[in-house]
């Protein structure tokens, strides 16, 4: 039998492709929740409808995260449903959006909130109604289930995210330093949360430097302590600590009693709360409700969204404050509020990647990423087997300015996130590439209000907190700290202050 | 003559390699380390040869008569050599020598083969005629050898059959070349009668080559692996050693059949026989149906559902003869309903109540197990208790993991439950515990089902009592945010086997 020379080479390209290289799963996504176009509507002043219609409501509420929804809740839970709330996204939520595949349901941002200390009585009393506080008890399944933390670094795991093992005396003598000192500012009563109900001028020069410049001034020169510092900043307030107030820094650490039990999460982590409290309030939502100009007058304040004029008594202004200056009629330029931009992802997983023998944890870090790492979103299922799993990954673009950052998010494609994440994964899960099916990345330009130096006694959001207008304001950027907390705080009092002032004057 | 002469060094090239693949593939089988046993056969019988090689110029006289004795010292060394190395590795303590040793005799012998049958022929062709043919044919040899011995030869007749059929094939050489070379052969008589005698031995070897293989291996593997499997959540093996079947999940023993019956009738009458008219039973784990077979000895239930994550393990006891003999068919009972599920959500999601309820999972081994050992899912379980039910848990040892057996009663007492910790001994686990839970006080059985061979009333006070080396313990309970049980009981039982 003759083989001919084609016939040949065909079954010889046919054996090769056995030896070709072990091809790596391929991966889709895109970009999701994209707002910036409608921010950018707003900066550049496009022109918007002149109002169709009116419709009249004594409160309404611009913005739909946390600070709106709480101050939805407080009114309804006084029995007040005579109001509005105006979302721009198709979901309400804010950084408290989640989403959800055939695998599970993910966070899109913020995903827990630490066991709340006595002061929070506002947090305190929501998780009472949620059924997540009961006779004075944590309900067990929305505790973070163990083994919680974990960070890699030196090629192996270790529990915990503060670095633990190689340090030098000199590391430990910082870290146990910084301990001390935090401990001390924790006593005073000063660093509390809601951060208002503490702060004290006593410790005011903290707000004029950087946090990396006080912790030069204690004696802090240990790279791994500054790498950790780093890391608490990055991950709270999206800024590195030569970024940050040193008063921010020193809360951080020092508002909260370190206690074993925490934090609450959930598989759509704070999204869940979103949910929750959407149950309550969701018949005065509306989505989809872009807000492009407010005009407060003595008798009221005229909230303009698509061709709707809404005439209120009070409004809430619940978006983050930085809008206020392209919506409100008057408002001045800001000069104190400052945001950090962020991209987040959710990673779709076929199977869990290899990691050196170590059992999932519920966030996991590595020491020197420029990224956050990324949290299992099944790590609260109640499951003993779980095949498929989605990762949010945190990164706080902090390395630069704000503005570099967001024309960085704009500029670079899809597929240049997928490959940096998955390169960041890489130094721990070295056949990440193998289990990722799905890559849905979110880029927020002004994702939280940044603490910067002189932020946290700043005059301007002295201000805008007073509550004595008509327009009330309440995004969590007025304690200069993103969390869900001082969210919930403000939304919670301006409610409160549009239904004392509704019913003096009823 | 040309050809039959060129096909007999085919043969003999193929011989050779055979020999090598096989105590290479043993010795990776036996000893594991595949690269470096391969690695290292090979280079030794190579270097064998070049010694075989070497010595050939020695022979000078009668290289056919020496011929023919070289293939049948080869048929017999190499056609036994891999009875003979697994007998080795199972009754000797040098098998490494053995092994090294058989391959430098093989390699010797075959390094002899091709120079001498080079110089047999070296008249009959011109030089460079001799040198093309037979290396051809010796390269064509091993070709056919290496692609005949892992797909047809090791999956058809195993190590050592295949290498007995490749003695039988350097024998039946030996044979056929006392009549190529007759002319040149004094003696061939007596040649002749030795190829007779190597391929009687070799052919009864192979007709026996089972009780030679069964021997080595039941020294081997102590017990006889009759089924393993890598379900989709666990690695399933099942063993036999004359009567006594053992189930082992991810390497942890289940059961013996040997005692298993003091295991389960302890986990199911001490608190089922005390359920006034117990109607419904839910078993959480226990894929093996002998809890089962156990609670199907009361003829007033009516109902028994057992969750259990795998199919396959459900399956495999329903169906396998052993087994279905073990669990007196428990699974086919109409009485009971087989879930394969995921037993906390399924608790969560389901509102059905039950008189009893067993809790019978694996040990807390990792974090995903640990769940199943926690106050919320104590809770949740409790949840589906009818007024008169009563739940018993699989508590792993209060002897070796003394903390975690009282880790588990602490977290049932949290979890809201009464509760009755009892211990038991079973040969091949040691002493055994198990926690009742109750919303009632709980008074231990009058009267049990007939036919027990382990429970009975009078012995039954004695199992709620535990002496001071298992005593109990304060410990805290195990919530699914802290699992303290995991590291605990890791510490439990490291603390046995250092």
């Amino acid at each position: 039998m003759k083989v001919g020379r084609r016939k040949f080479l065909r079954a010889g390209s046919a054996a090769l492709v056995g030896l070709s290289l072990k091809t790596d799963r391929p991966i889709v996504g895109s970009f999701v929740n994209d707002s910036f176009q409608m921010g950018h509507l707003l900066r550049d002043r496009a022109s918007f409808p002149a109002p169709k219609r009116l419709e009249k409501f004594p409160v309404v509420i611009v913005g739909g995260g946390i600070a709106g929804l709480s101050a939805a809740w407080r009114l309804r839970k006084r029995g007040f449903t005579n109001f509005v709330l105006l979302e721009m996204n198709p979901q309400a939520g804010g950084n408290a959006r989640w989403g959800e595949n055939e695998v599970t349901a993910y966070p899109w941002a913020a995903h827990y909130v630490p066991v709340p200390g006595p002061k929070a009585e506002y947090v305190r009393e929501l998780f009472e109604d949620l059924g997540v506080l009961k006779n004075g008890q944590w309900e067990e399944r929305n505790l973070c289930f163990a083994p919680q933390e974990r960070l890699f670094l030196y090629g192996r795991w270790q529990d915990g995210l503060e670095p633990a093992i190689g340090l030098t005396q000199k590391d430990r003598d910082q870290f146990q330093h910084l301990e001390d000192l935090f401990a001390k500012f924790r006593a005073s009563g000063a660093f509390t949360i809601p951060l208002e109900l503490g702060r004290s001028s006593k410790f005011q020069d903290l707000d004029r430097l950087s946090f990396s410049d006080w912790l030069q001034q204690q004696g802090c020169d240990s790279r791994l302590v500054n790498w950790y510092m780093n890391y608490a900043c990055r991950d709270d307030y999206g800024a590195l600590a030569k970024d940050t107030s040193a008063w921010a820094g020193v809360h951080y650490f020092s508002s909260r009693e370190a206690e074993e039990k925490g934090p609450l999460t959930w598989p759509e982590g704070n999204g869940w709360i979103t949910r929750r409290l959407l149950e309550q309030v969701g018949e005065n939502v509306r989505t989809n409700q872009m807000v492009h100009r407010i005009s407060e007058t003595k008798r009221g304040v005229r909230v303009f969204a698509g061709d709707t004029e809404f005439q209120s008594e009070f409004a809430i202004f619940a978006a983050p404050t930085f809008l206020a200056p392209y919506l409100v009629d008057g408002f001045p330029r800001l000069h104190d509020f400052i945001y950090s931009p962020w991209l987040t992802a959710n990673l779709t997983l076929e199977r869990l990647p290899d990691s050196r023998g170590a059992e999932p944890t519920w966030d996991t870090v590595f020491l020197d990423s420029p990224t956050l790492g990324y949290v299992d979103a099944t790590h609260q299922s109640l499951r003993t087997h779980i095949e498929r799993t989605v990762w949010t990954f945190y990164w706080a673009l902090a390395d630069g300015t704000p503005a570099q950052n967001r024309q960085r998010l704009l500029e670079k494609d899809w597929n240049y996130w997928k490959e940096a994440i998955l390169h960041d994964l890489e130094r721990a899960h070295s056949d990440i590439r193998q289990c990722v099916s799905r890559i849905d990345v979110m880029r927020m330009g002004h994702a939280m209000i940044r603490p910067a130096v002189g932020s946290v006694f700043s005059e301007e959001r002295r201000r805008l907190t007073r509550r004595d207008g008509r327009l009330l304001f309440a995004n969590s950027d007025l304690s200069s700290i993103s969390i869900f907390e001082e969210a919930q705080y403000h939304g919670v009092l301006t409610a409160k202050t549009a239904l004392d002032r509704l019913h003096g004057h009823l | 003559m040309g050809i039959l002469l060129f096909i007999s060094v085919l043969l003999v090239a193929a011989c050779g390699l055979i020999y090598e693949l096989v105590a290479g593939t043993l010795a990776s089988y036996l000893v594991g380390d595949s690269v470096f046993q391969f690695s290292t056969i090979i280079g030794t019988y190579l270097f064998a040869m070049g010694i075989g090689s070497a010595l050939s110029r020695y022979l000078n006289r009668g290289l056919v008569y020496r011929f023919v004795w070289i293939e049948l010292l080869l048929g017999v060394i190499g056609g036994f050599s891999s009875a003979l190395l697994m007998l080795a590795f199972a009754f000797t303590q040098g098998f490494e020598l053995i092994l090294y040793a058989l391959v430098i005799v093989m390699g010797v012998l075959v390094g002899l083969e091709i120079p001498l049958l080079m110089r047999i022929v070296r008249d009959r062709y011109e030089f460079r005629d001799v040198i093309a043919h037979v290396l051809t044919f010796d390269y064509l040899g091993a070709l056919g050898a290496s692609l005949l011995f892992p797909i047809l030869l090791v999956p058809r007749l195993g190590l050592v059959r295949s290498a007995m059929l490749f003695g039988l094939v350097n024998a039946g050489v030996a044979l056929w070349t006392t009549y190529l070379f007759s002319s040149q052969l004094s003696g061939s008589r007596t040649l002749r009668v030795a190829c007779v005698v190597v391929l009687c031995a070799l052919g009864i070897g192979m007709a026996d080559a089972r009780r030679i293989t069964a021997t080595a291996e039941d020294n081997i593997y102590a017990d006889d692996i009759i089924f393993a499997r890598d379900t989709r959540y666990q690695h399933l093996v099942l063993t036999r050693f004359k009567d006594d079947l053992r189930l082992f999940l991810n390497s942890h023993l289940q059961f013996s059949s040997r005692d298993e019956y003091r295991y389960h009738e302890a986990l199911i009458h001490p608190g089922l026989a005390t359920v006034p008219v117990p109607h419904r039973v839910l078993v959480l784990g226990g894929g093996d149906g002998l809890a089962v077979r156990e609670i199907l000895k009361y003829p007033q239930i009516e109902s028994i559902t057992l969750v259990d994550l795998d199919p396959e393990m459900t399956k495999l006891f329903s169906t396998h003869p052993m087994l279905t003999k073990l669990n007196d068919k428990s699974f086919l009972s109409p009485r009971v309903h087989i879930i394969n599920a995921d037993a906390f959500p399924w608790v969560d999601s389901n509102n059905d109540s039950f008189d009893f309820i067993v809790i019978d999972f694996p040990d807390p081994t990792n974090y995903s197990l640990g769940k199943l050992y926690t106050t919320a899912f104590y809770r949740a379980a409790a949840r589906h208790l009818s007024a008169q039910g009563l739940m018993v848990v699989q508590s792993t040892s209060p002897m070796f993991a003394r903390d975690s057996f009282w880790c588990i009663a602490q977290t049932l007492k949290q979890a809201g439950l009464q509760t009755y910790p009892y211990h038991v001994y079973v040969p091949s686990f040691g002493e055994w515990g198990f926690v009742l839970g109750s919303t009632h006080e709980y008074i231990p059985p009058t009267s049990l089902p007939s036919g027990l061979r382990f429970i009975n009333v009078e012995g039954l006070p004695a199992l709620f009592q535990f002496p001071p080396d298992m005593a109990p313990l304060p410990m805290p309970s195990n919530q699914l945010n802290s699992q303290v049980l995991v590291r605990m009981y890791e510490n439990d039982w490291k603390d046995i086997s250092h």
